[in-house]
């Protein structure tokens, strides 16, 4: 039953294309090479580099959008620095006022940090301003600006608080200021950096989402990229492995066009097919010598029975002659009647041989395989009596005819008598049935012998070509090999079942006559009698 | 000449013996043909011949078979058996069998006249084999 799974797309139309001979084959095999080359090209070559240069693109994203964030981090770093030495400039300024207003300590150090300060301002206004904004930036300065005037101003005072009376006022009046000024000051440069602290963690955090998403993602790519590739190129070779049993077992249909595009694979179908083409005309000589082997083995029967008429002739003729004179005309004209039906016999009995000798084309015709089958027994039926076997044809009710090639079939049933006589005893039987198959649309022709049977290890080798039990010199170990071929290229197969020392049989299943009325409009019978 | 030689011709041909019973007669047989094997046999059994000839190859029964039957009822019996061609291997068993010779097919009715000839010498009864007595054919002849 696996190998009808094979090819479930072959219809009979196609089976029939397959069987009208050599020049129907190239045709078949010219066809399905347009057929395959009339598609887009999508080769794995490109389908690879294009995933790589994907994963590339995804990969140069992830490292960008890193690098960015790391630079963000980065100047939220610098500026953090920068605010943190301003911070400590100002700090420090404040504790020199601080340490002015009660132990009377000199101004100069509290004047010198605010220039340090202010010269960290100005070497990073554009920075800074670009960072907390104009108007940040301004309130800033100006909140810096006024600190150091009345710093400047304080130092003034100092200067001149001896002819100055109201001294001590004025000096209260900067001192307050000067704390407002310096408190707002420190404040202000406090909050920023706490800022400044927050938006680092969040672009910290960022930095690590975008890791781990891109990551996600450049996995999810990656399986996916892995799975189409892996079913495309698994996907194919299965397709490939199926044919490849398929042809084995002798069905030459050429690989058929099945995805929507062409690559790599489809040079291989076109390949393959080429080879089909040649591995069929070699099967034709093959079949055509085995052929030629098994009229050596009737005529080994033929020529045995050919003894009995040409006896007869010799007989009669000699007593014709040596009598002639002594008979009366009535009895000379039956001797020599009996001459020309005993040459007549002769004639039958070469011509089934002849008729079957007869290289001839593959020609398809609706065949009666009963009538088929009777014809092939026949035509062993000199080699069946020489081996002392009988034989008998059950046709079971009224079956469909198949379409197919006469000789071959003829020669593929040959075969099997043959077999069947050389597996039976003298005196044994072979019983040839022909009846519906289990699978519906096909029918079986049963050969049954009675004979010593196939042991089960050799079972499943005996259709392999060369696989021979016989004495060298006695089989090629073709004929089931051949046979197996030809009802293949029929549609069909052959199962042998055996149990030793009982017998085998062989069933041969072949497909009914579905073929439109275009060949033989009379014989379109419908699938099956019920 | 000593009485006529009884002799059984077996073969399943119909033309075999209706030509070969005037054939054989002529060389002083009393000829009896048959078609049937087993016919033959209950003949044979009914009767002892001095020579019997019989084809090896037949549908029921097979000469040897015939062969031992004789042989069992009368062995001083000659056996001659008609063998086809490409049959050396059952003539050779035959003669193993103790048939007395062999005759392919196909033969000329002076090749069997030549072996029963020898087959009756054998038997202590000679005969002529060539046909010199047309005076006493089985069937009238036309005299001229």
């Amino acid at each position: 039953m696996s190998q009808k799974e094979g090819n479930p797309h072959h219809d009979l139309a196609d089976q029939a294309m397959s069987l009208e001979g050599r020049s129907g084959r190239i045709h078949a095999v010219e066809f399905t090479r347009k057929a395959l080359l009339a598609r887009r090209r999508y080769s794995l070559r490109l389908y690879i580099y294009l995933g790589f240069f994907l994963i590339f693109l995804i990969a140069v994203g992830v490292a960008t959008s890193m690098m960015l964030t790391m630079d963000v981090v980065e100047k939220k770093l610098r500026f953090l620095e920068i605010a943190n030495e301003y911070m400590l400039e100002i700090r420090q300024a404040r504790r020199f006022e601080k340490n002015f207003f009660l132990h009377g300590t000199n101004l100069n150090d509290a004047l010198e940090n605010v220039y340090q300060a202010k010269q960290i301002l100005n070497d990073n206004k554009e920075e800074l301003g670009k960072i907390i904004g104009k108007d940040s930036q301004s309130i800033i300065l100006f909140n810096f600006i006024r600190y150091e005037v009345l710093l400047k101003r304080l130092v003034d005072l100092e200067q001149t608080k001896r002819n100055n009376p109201d001294y001590p006022q004025r000096k209260k009046e900067v001192e307050s200021e000067l704390s407002r000024y310096g408190q707002e000051m420190v404040s202000l440069a406090n909050h920023l950096m706490k800022k400044e602290k927050e938006a680092l963690s969040e672009a910290i955090l960022r930095s690590r989402h975008i890791h781990m998403y891109s990551l996600v993602f450049l996995l999810f790519f990656l399986v996916l990229n892995a799975y189409l590739l892996g079913s495309r190129i698994l996907g194919t070779i299965g397709r490939f492995s199926v044919h490849a049993k398929r042809i084995g077992s002798g069905d030459f249909t050429p690989i058929p066009p099945g995805r929507r595009f062409r690559d790599e694979f489809t040079d291989l179908a076109i390949e393959i097919n080429q080879m089909i083409r040649e591995l069929e005309s070699r099967e034709a000589v093959l079949i055509q010598s085995h052929k030629m082997r098994a009229i050596g083995t009737l005529t080994a029967g033929v020529a045995h029975e050919l003894n009995n008429p040409i006896n007869n002739i010799t007989i009669t003729a000699h007593m014709l002659l040596e009598d002639y004179d002594h008979l009366s005309d009535e009895e000379r004209k039956e001797m020599v009647r009996d001459v020309v039906n005993e040459a007549g016999r002769s004639k039958a009995i070469i011509s089934d041989l002849l008729d079957f000798a007869r290289e001839s084309g593959t020609q398809l015709e609706p065949l009666d395989l009963p009538e088929l089958l009777r014809e092939t027994i026949h035509l062993a039926s000199n080699q069946i009596r020489l081996s002392g076997i009988n034989i008998e044809l059950q046709s079971r009710g009224h079956l469909p005819r198949i379409h197919g090639d006469r000789q071959q079939l003829r020669q593929a049933f040959l075969n099997l008598i043959l077999n069947a006589v050389d597996a039976s005893s003298k005196g044994g039987k072979i019983q040839v049935l022909l009846v519906p198959a289990d699978e519906p649309g096909y029918v079986a022709v049963k050969m049954v012998d009675f004979g010593s049977g196939i042991p089960e290890h050799t079972l499943d080798s005996i259709f392999d070509p060369f696989f021979t039990t016989k004495t060298s010199g006695k089989g090629t170990g073709l004929g089931l090999s051949v046979s197996q071929g030809i009802v293949a290229k029929h549609g069909g197969r052959i199962l042998a079942s055996s149990v030793q020392g009982k017998g085998s049989t062989f069933t041969v299943t072949l497909p009914v006559t579905t073929i439109p009325a275009d060949i033989d409009s009379g014989d379109n019978l419908p699938g099956r009698p019920a | 000449m000593a009485g006529k030689l009884e002799l059984l011709l077996l073969d399943d041909e119909p033309i075999v013996g209706k030509r070969l019973k005037p054939a054989l007669a002529k060389i002083g047989c009393n000829v009896e043909v048959f078609e049937d094997p087993k016919q033959a046999l209950d003949r044979i059994h009914q009767k002892t011949f001095d020579i019997v000839v019989t084809d090896i190859r037949m549908d029921e029964i097979d000469g040897l078979e015939i062969l031992e039957h004789v042989l069992r009822k009368s062995p001083r019996t000659k056996v001659i058996m008609i063998t086809g061609y490409a049959m050396m291997a059952v003539a050779r068993e035959a003669m193993e069998k103790g048939a007395y010779d062999f005759i392919s097919k196909p033969f000329t009715p002076d090749d069997l006249r030549k072996v029963i000839a020898m087959a009756a010498q054998a038997l202590g009864s000679p005969i002529d084999s060539e046909t010199a007595d047309p005076e006493e054919p089985s069937e009238p002849a036309e005299t001229r």
